[in-house]
């Protein structure tokens, strides 16, 4: 369903990517994981065209979407929970949800959408009417999983879900994301946390200095001695 | 000081307060949503005066008429400042020089047109009072007081209940994200400019049904506007209202109580107070 082939991003001068490539199909669970740096968000936020892509092409179900804007790929059924959450912090939690579905096709379901939310997060519901950027990091991360449902994505973009989580919320966190997979949802999954992200995925690739360094099952990649001592901290 | 003094004093202020708040609302939501310190708001309202003045005094067209033309009018007007002021790059602070720039070619236009000298528009219509008691209440006052009121509540309800206003709020607070979600912030932008243009033309046509009009004026209101604006915190039009009122009628008492002299004192001191008391909010 996404397809990268040799994509290159940069900031001004600087390469933060080069020759990207990869895919995810329907209904997979792909994560990416690469250490502080490697250009992880650089590549989600290029994915949901936030960034300009500098050479090379996205397929999204064979349509090249490396030229659309946001909004464009919103209506494509793209949704992003971006690193550190990132919600829209003067607003109440209900807004910041229904601003999830503000595209005109989700925009049809929003008081289902938020009996789904609220049944899967039932403290925002009871939270409602809080301002989102008052809540403990935890419930702002499930308001992030909350809003980007609300757009009823096809493919959902995760960057860095557990970063500044405690463990406990961490496991409940993935969670989340396996239920949310379970429901047919195709996933990027980028993580730092690599045990966990090998964990949660059905295939992954590893980033590192902005390229695409080694790709597998979570078994494969575990096996490999240079991974697991570099990215895993199986120390020799 | 009677009663009767007295109660004229707090309508009078009432009245100046609602176009106050009238002017301010498009200032106020163009300096929040836009980061555009609008000077030139000054110039389209006085533009919309004197062609309130022309078409509806001299050409004897409805006043109406012409209000309803010249909101369509300009809204684009304000469609168009933005898509240059976009275009430029300017931002905040430059955004200032750049509008006031803008309201500086306002009034040479105006004067090239209707040349420095006062002109007064009567409408016949508006021009009777509506006795309260001892109060005197005139109709065109009336009007605007209806209409300054229900565009700030209508404005606020808006910004708070609308798909409109939650996606201006949250493009405010997180363009890229809003964007991601399917917000087209900058046309919502090109929005906002045109309603506030609009609201402009609105306060134009007021301010030629109640004052005598010359081109020199068209700064005259800015410090009050400015302070009714910034008290009322910017981008909430409730604010706006309460603090366009509170301006307006400490103004009436001062003057009625000492030298209408002393008035134009009473909303830099509130403003200066609320700088030194209250510094977050502005
Ligand atoms: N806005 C920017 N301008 C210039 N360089 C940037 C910008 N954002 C990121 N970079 C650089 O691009 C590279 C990749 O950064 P990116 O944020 O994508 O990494 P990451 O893998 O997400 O890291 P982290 O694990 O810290 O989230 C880094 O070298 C970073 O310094
Ligand atoms: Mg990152």
């Amino acid at each position: 369903m996404l397809k990268a082939d040799a994509v290159c991003v940069g900031y001004g001068e600087a390469l933060a990517l080069s020759n990207i490539s990869f895919d995810l199909g329907p209904g997979e669970l792909v994560a990416i994981i690469g250490p502080n740096g490697a250009g992880k968000t650089t590549l989600v936020n290029a994915l949901a065209r936030l960034l300009p892509i500098r050479s090379g092409g996205i397929l999204l179900d064979g349509e090249n979407i490396a030229r659309l804007t946001p909004q464009q790929l919103a209506d494509r059924g793209v949704a992003i929970i971006p690193e550190g959450r990132r919600l829209f912090t003067s607003m109440t939690v209900e807004e910041n949800l229904e601003l999830g579905c503000y595209r005109a096709a989700a925009r049809a379901h929003k008081r289902e959408g938020l009996e789904q939310a609220y049944a899967m997060f039932p403290i925002l519901g009871e939270r409602r009417r809080q301002i989102s950027g008052t809540l403990s990091g935890g419930q702002q991360q499930m308001v992030a999983f909350a809003r980007a449902l609300m757009a009823r994505p096809r493919l959902l973009l995760i960057d860095e879900p557990s970063l500044g989580l405690a463990p406990v919320i961490i496991k409940q966190v993935f969670e989340t994301i396996a239920r949310i997979h379970a429901t047919g949802v195709s996933i990027l999954l980028i993580e730092q946390n690599a045990t966990k992200a090998l964990e949660a995925a059905q295939r992954a690739y590893v980033l590192d200095c902005g390229q695409m360094i080694a790709s597998g099952t979570p078994d494969e990649l575990r096996q490999r001695p240079e991974i697991g001592a570099a990215y895993l901290g199986h120390g020799h | 000081m009677s009663a009767t003094l007295f109660g004229q004093s707090v309508l009078s202020g009432i009245f100046a307060g609602s176009l106050y708040a009238l002017m301010g609302l498009g200032m106020s939501l163009s300096w929040r949503y836009l980061r555009v310190i609008n000077i030139a708001h000054f110039g389209l309202v006085f533009l919309a005066a004197y062609m309130t003045y022309e078409f509806a005094g001299v050409r004897g067209f409805s006043a109406l008429a012409v209000a309803l033309l010249l909101i369509p009018l300009f809204f684009m007007l304000g469609v168009i400042q933005q898509v240059l002021i976009l275009r430029f790059n300017v931002n905040e602070f430059s955004s200032l020089i750049v509008t006031y720039g803008l309201a500086i070619i306002a009034e040479a236009v105006i004067q090239l047109i209707w040349s420095a000298d006062f002109v007064r528009y009567e409408n016949r219509a508006l021009h009777g009072n509506v006795e309260v008691g001892t109060l005197l209440l005139p109709m065109a006052d009336i009007l605007l007081v209806v209409i300054a009121v229900g565009l700030c509540v209508a404005t606020w309800a808006a910004m708070r209940f609308t798909w409109l206003g939650k996606a201006l709020r949250a493009g405010l607070d997180n363009p890229a994200i809003a964007a991601a979600f399917g917000v087209p912030n900058q046309r919502l932008l090109l929005l906002v400019s045109g309603f506030s243009a609009a609201l402009a033309a609105v306060a134009g046509v007021f301010v030629a049904l109640l004052y005598t009009l010359a081109p020199s004026q068209i700064l005259s209101w800015l410090g009050v506007v400015f302070a009714a604006v910034l008290l009322g915190g910017l981008g909430n039009p409730l604010g706006l209202l309460a603090a366009g009122m509170l301006i307006g009628v400490s103004e009436a008492i001062t003057m009625a109580v000492t030298a209408p002299s002393w008035a134009p004192v009473v909303p830099f001191t509130i403003l200066i107070l609320l700088l030194v008391l209250w510094p977050q909010r502005v």
